[in-house]
């Protein structure tokens, strides 16, 4: 599971909002185009990221399987018709090219996350979102960063466990059918748990957050993303 | 002074706490044993607040845990059994300032929080690390440290020797005692009596929802015969 790894890389060293930024521009900046020239351009962009915030693109790609597998049955699945011709490759490639653009896309979120304190994110997010749904989207941000690896990991146990008792005999419906219920519960108690450890420690809507400054790093940063939401209208 | 008067908590037909009545004074180290079930873990969950009285009443220092939540819980920390499931951040510094953050408090006095409670648990030179990275003692200090960065008058600690390792054990136990001296209370909750029972001021005994023994700790082999504990050799004490 792909989490915020502390390191001094340049694009750790970044301010959050410029990062936030960057990928709202990269995002539209990929899905307006579809030539292939200009999206092995933002391949190479984002490759050029992760290299300099030492990250793997396997280790998210990894990360990313479930979505990956998903991605990747799409295009046969777009090409099959209801009728004469029965498979039409026109829609395959165009579902092809949209998965490709999720991909692209999904290698720089996994920079920021690898790259940014959760802290971090949701101090950008309450600073420019007033109010009560600032807060909301903050700690919402916090608690899914928090809770996703620990659920994750709770069902690779429960897997494990299922397996060490012959749960590989199973079938793969009854299998999926005691995996969810088991995951489902353990969820609940989980939450449960970090709810109590929460309230333990005064948790607060407002609390203290980190001081945020842009410093001469974010400025190619904030050019890059102007250029890369301009190029919309290339 | 965490005073608790008739404590009564139930779970539907089962009495978990069985009018209590209490009063543990500042700076004391106090071990609450008892067989599982006992009610241990309910009584110190009101200590901060955590569960609400169904009849009765707690204060610390005062400060009533039901109309007062955040003053109690800035007084006792709490210290889970499990400290996997206190921690709320990915990374040590970050885990131990979650609570300082939310009193409001300004930054260089959660930095300040931040290095004395790592310091007070010699976890230094981790504060950086990732939660993940480290040992099962460590993540036991770090679990202290979070709640001493709320510089409680008193710490309590639920089992807090739970699947540690007698080195880690031991290192948890050292830096409870080096903060007793500091003056900070400390409440163990524990039927593992090893080691705890020669710095404790005062043993607390329950069995099925009732205090049943309440005892300068060096009375331990006279007031534990009944119940289901097992009393360490007093070498082990």
């Amino acid at each position: 599971m792909l989490t915020y790894q502390p390191g001094s890389t340049a694009i750790h060293r970044l301010d959050p909002r410029s990062k936030l930024l960057f990928q709202g521009a990269f995002a539209v900046a990929v899905f307006a185009h579809d030539s292939l020239v200009v999206l092995a351009g933002l391949t190479v962009l984002a490759l050029g990221i992760l290299r300099m915030a030492t990250l793997s693109p396997v280790r998210i790609l990894r990360s990313f399987r479930f979505i990956l597998f998903l991605l990747a049955i799409a295009p046969p699945i777009a090409a099959l018709s209801f009728g004469p011709p029965w498979v039409v490759l026109d829609r395959a490639v165009t579902s092809a090219v949209a998965g490709y653009q999720v991909v692209v896309m999904l290698l720089v979120a996994g920079a920021y996350v690898h790259t940014t304190p959760v802290r971090e994110s949701r101090a950008a997010i309450q600073r420019h979102v007033p109010g009560r749904v600032g807060q909301l989207l903050g700690v919402g941000v916090g608690l899914v960063f928090r809770l996703t690896p620990v659920l994750l990991a709770d069902l690779q146990r429960i897997g494990d466990a299922i397996d060490a008792r012959g749960g590989e005999n199973l079938s793969t419906v009854e299998r999926l059918r005691r995996l969810a219920l088991v995951g489902l519960r353990r969820a609940f108690d989980r939450a449960g748990r970090l709810s109590l450890a929460l309230r333990a420690r005064c948790f607060a809507w407002n609390p203290t957050l980190p001081e945020l400054s842009f410093s001469r790093l974010d400025v190619p940063v904030l050019v890059l993303s102007a250029g890369l939401t301009l190029s919309v209208l290339l | 002074m965490i005073a608790v008067e008739d404590l009564v908590c139930a779970f539907g037909d089962i009495v978990a706490l069985n009018e209590i009545s209490v009063t543990i004074e500042d700076g004391s180290f106090v071990v609450l044993t008892g067989p599982n079930g006992s009610g241990k873990t309910t009584l110190v969950r009101h200590f901060n607040g955590l569960l609400e009285p169904d009849a009765g009443s707690v204060t610390v220092d005062g400060h009533d845990v039901l109309t007062e939540p955040v003053a109690v819980r800035t007084s006792v920390g709490m210290v889970f059994q499990q400290p996997r499931d206190q921690f709320v951040a990915s990374t040590v510094a970050a885990d131990v300032a979650f609570g300082p953050e939310n009193l409001g408090l300004d930054r260089e006095d959660i930095e300040r929080r931040v290095r004395r409670a790592l310091d007070a648990v010699n976890l230094v030179e981790k504060r950086d690390a990732r939660i993940e990275s480290l040992s099962g003692g460590e993540q036991a200090r770090l679990a202290i440290a979070g709640a001493l960065a709320m510089e409680p008058a008193y710490l309590v600690l639920d089992e807090p020797f739970a699947s540690l390792d007698e080195p880690a054990r031991q290192s948890v136990l050292d830096r409870l005692c080096a903060l007793h001296e500091r003056g900070t209370g400390v409440i163990v909750v524990t039927h593992d009596l090893r080691g705890v029972l020669d710095p404790a001021d005062r043993l607390l005994g329950m069995a099925d929802g009732n205090l049943v023994a309440d005892a300068p700790a060096e009375d331990a082999s006279r007031v534990l015969d009944d119940l289901d504990v097992y009393l360490p050799p007093p070498s082990e004490w």
